[in-house]
C-alpha cells in the first residue's frame, strides 16, 4: 500500500489458475473498501478454480465429466458455462471445442468469463475504473490513477520484455491467445494435432470470456482464422503469423495511431 | 402371336416369382422345389437377375467377367453347376428366363471407373471410383488443385483484407498500464513485463 500515497487505488498480484492475477484499483475510494473489493475478487476466482479445474478431481467439471453429477444437479455457474460453450463451438464453426482433449475441458472459457464477472461484480460495487489482468487477458474499465484511459500492450510474441501494440480505451476486454508460453497447445479439434500458422492472436470485445475463446478458436484454425476474424461481428482483433506479419482490424483502438 | 404371349405371360409369372423369392429369402423347401431353385441359393443376385432378363445380354456392362464369377460373391449352400441343373429341370417352361438368371449374375471382381478431368477456377479435379458389383466401394481423386481450394481462398481474402496488410511485427514501446499475451505460466510471469510493471508500483 505505499502507492497509495502518491495515488488512489489499490494494486495486488496472486497466484491462481495456474497462472498470476493482476488487479488495479484505480477508484478513489478508502483503503479498507478497496481491500475488501480485492478480497472479493480473488475469493470469487480462488472459487471458480476450485469449482471448474481440471486438474483437481473433485471440481464440479471433473464431477460432471464422470457421471457423478447430472445436469440438472450442477450449479447455476456450470450450466451457464457449459451452455456458453455449446454455443461457441456451433459460433466457430466447431473450432472452440471443450471436447477437444476427448473429455470436458471449458477452461479456454472459464477463465475469462470469470474475469469478466469479476469486473462486472466490481462495477456494480461501485468500482467503475479498474483493469484486471488474469493471465494475459485483460479487462479494462474507465480510466487509470493517472486519470487517462488505460493502456494496454499486446505482447511482441517472439520477445518477453516487449510489446509490438499498444491498445487504449476505457471499456475494453482484450484476450490473447498464443502458442509462444505453453508451445503449440492449442489442437485443431479436426486434424487432432497442433495447430500452425498464427503465433498470437488478440480479439478485442466487450466480454472477455467471448474474446478468449474466439482468440483460441483463431489459432486452431491457422491461416483460415484472419478471414473468420475478419467477418467476425462486433470485434476487433491483431494476428501475428508464424512468419512475423502483423495484421489488425482498421478498427483497433492504438494509442497513437497504427505503428509505421 | 400365341408363342409371344405365351413368353410374355411366362416372363410376367417368372418375374412375380422372382420378386416373391427376394422378399422372402427363407423361402420353405417346398417353393423352392416348384420354382427355379437357382434363384433361390442366390437370393441377392435376383434383382440383376431380373432386370437382364428385360434386357438383350449384350447390355451387359462392358468389361464384366466370365459368369461363373457369380461363386465368390456370396457363399453359397449347393454347388452352382447344381443349383442350375434344378432351375432349369424344375421349370423347364421358364427356359428362357432360367438360364439368364445364372449368365447375368453381377461380376464379382472391382473395377475401376476413372471419370474425366473437371477444370474450375481452383485446378483441375478427377475422380476415379472402385465398384464391386453394384457397389461403390472407394473413391479416389486422382488429381486436386495443388494449392486446396482453402488455401487459395485464404489468399484471396488476404489479398481483399481490410486492416494492414501485414507489415512485420516490429516491438512498440510506451507507457503501459498493463499487458495481453498468451497464458503464462506462474513461473514464465516472474520474467515477464507484466510483472515489472506489477513490481513497478
Amino acid at each position: 500500500m505505499t502507492a497509495a500515497a502518491t495515488r488512489p487505488g489499490l494494486r495486488r498480484v496472486e497466484q491462481v489458475m495456474g497462472t498470476a492475477i493482476s488487479l488495479d484499483l484505480a477508484d478513489d475510494l478508502p483503503a479498507a473498501t478497496l481491500r475488501e473489493l480485492a478480497d472479493e475478487v480473488f475469493g470469487w476466482l480462488r472459487e471458480v478454480d476450485a469449482r471448474f479445474s481440471t486438474y483437481r478431481a473433485d471440481s464440479e467439471v471433473c464431477r460432471f465429466d464422470r457421471g457423478e453429477l447430472s445436469f440438472a444437479e450442477t450449479s447455476a455457474d456450470l450450466r451457464t458455462v457449459l451452455e456458453r460453450c455449446a454455443e461457441l463451438w456451433g459460433a466457430t464453426d466447431g473450432f472452440f471445442d471443450a471436447y477437444a482433449t476427448g473429455r470436458l475441458d471449458p477452461s479456454g472459457y472459464v477463465k475469462g468469463w470469470s474475469a469478466q464477472v469479476a469486473s462486472d461484480r466490481l462495477l456494480a460495487a461501485g468500482a467503475a475504473n479498474h483493469c484486471l489482468n488474469a493471465g494475459g487477458d485483460v479487462r479494462v474499465r474507465g480510466h487509470s490513477a493517472a486519470g487517462r484511459p488505460w493502456r494496454v500492450g499486446v505482447r511482441h510474441p517472439w520477445e518477453p520484455a516487449a510489446t509490438c501494440l499498444v491498445l487504449t480505451g476505457t471499456d475494453l476486454a482484450v484476450a490473447t491467445s498464443g502458442v509462444y508460453e505453453r508451445g503449440p497447445h492449442v489442437l485443431d479439434p479436426r486434424r487432432g494435432a497442433p495447430a500452425r500458422g498464427l503465433r498470437s492472436v488478440t480479439v478485442v470485445g466487450a466480454d472477455l470470456g467471448l474474446a478468449d475463446a474466439y482468440a483460441t478458436a483463431a489459432v486452431a484454425m491457422g491461416p483460415a482464422g484472419i478471414g473468420w476474424l475478419d467477418r467476425l461481428p462486433d470485434h476487433r482483433h491483431a494476428i501475428v503469423t508464424d512468419d512475423a506479419r502483423l495484421l489488425h482490424s482498421t478498427a483497433l483502438p492504438l494509442e497513437g495511431g497504427a505503428p509505421s | 402371336m400365341r408363342r409371344a404371349l405365351f413368353a410374355i405371360t411366362g416372363l410376367a409369372a417368372g418375374t412375380t416369382a422372382l420378386v416373391v423369392l427376394k422378399g422372402s429369402p427363407a423361402a420353405t423347401p417346398v417353393a423352392a422345389g416348384e420354382l427355379p431353385a437357382g434363384t433361390v441359393a442366390v437370393p441377392g443376385e435376383s434383382a440383376p437377375a431380373n432386370r437382364a432378363a428385360t434386357r438383350p445380354p449384350s447390355a451387359r456392362p462392358s468389361g464384366t467377367p466370365a459368369p461363373k464369377a457369380s461363386a465368390s460373391r456370396t457363399p453359397r449352400p449347393k454347388p452352382t453347376a447344381s443349383a442350375t441343373t434344378k432351375a432349369t429341370t424344375s421349370a423347364p417352361r421358364r427356359t428362357t428366363a432360367a438360364p439368364r438368371t445364372t449368365t447375368a449374375a453381377p461380376p464379382a471382381t472391382n473395377r475401376k471407373v476413372t471419370g474425366p478431368v473437371v477444370t474450375n477456377e481452383f485446378g483441375n479435379v478427377q475422380v476415379q471410383i472402385t465398384v464391386s458389383g453394384t457397389k461403390i466401394v472407394n473413391c479416389v481423386a486422382l488429381e486436386l488443385p495443388s494449392g486446396g481450394q482453402s488455401g487459395q481462398r485464404s489468399d484471396r481474402v488476404d489479398a481483399a483484407y481490410s486492416g494492414t496488410s501485414g507489415q512485420v511485427v516490429q516491438r512498440q514501446s510506451a507507457s503501459l498500464d498493463t499487458v495481453s499475451g498468451a497464458t503464462y505460466t506462474s513461473r514464465s510471469y516472474q520474467q515477464s513485463l507484466q510483472a515489472a510493471l506489477d513490481q513497478a508500483r
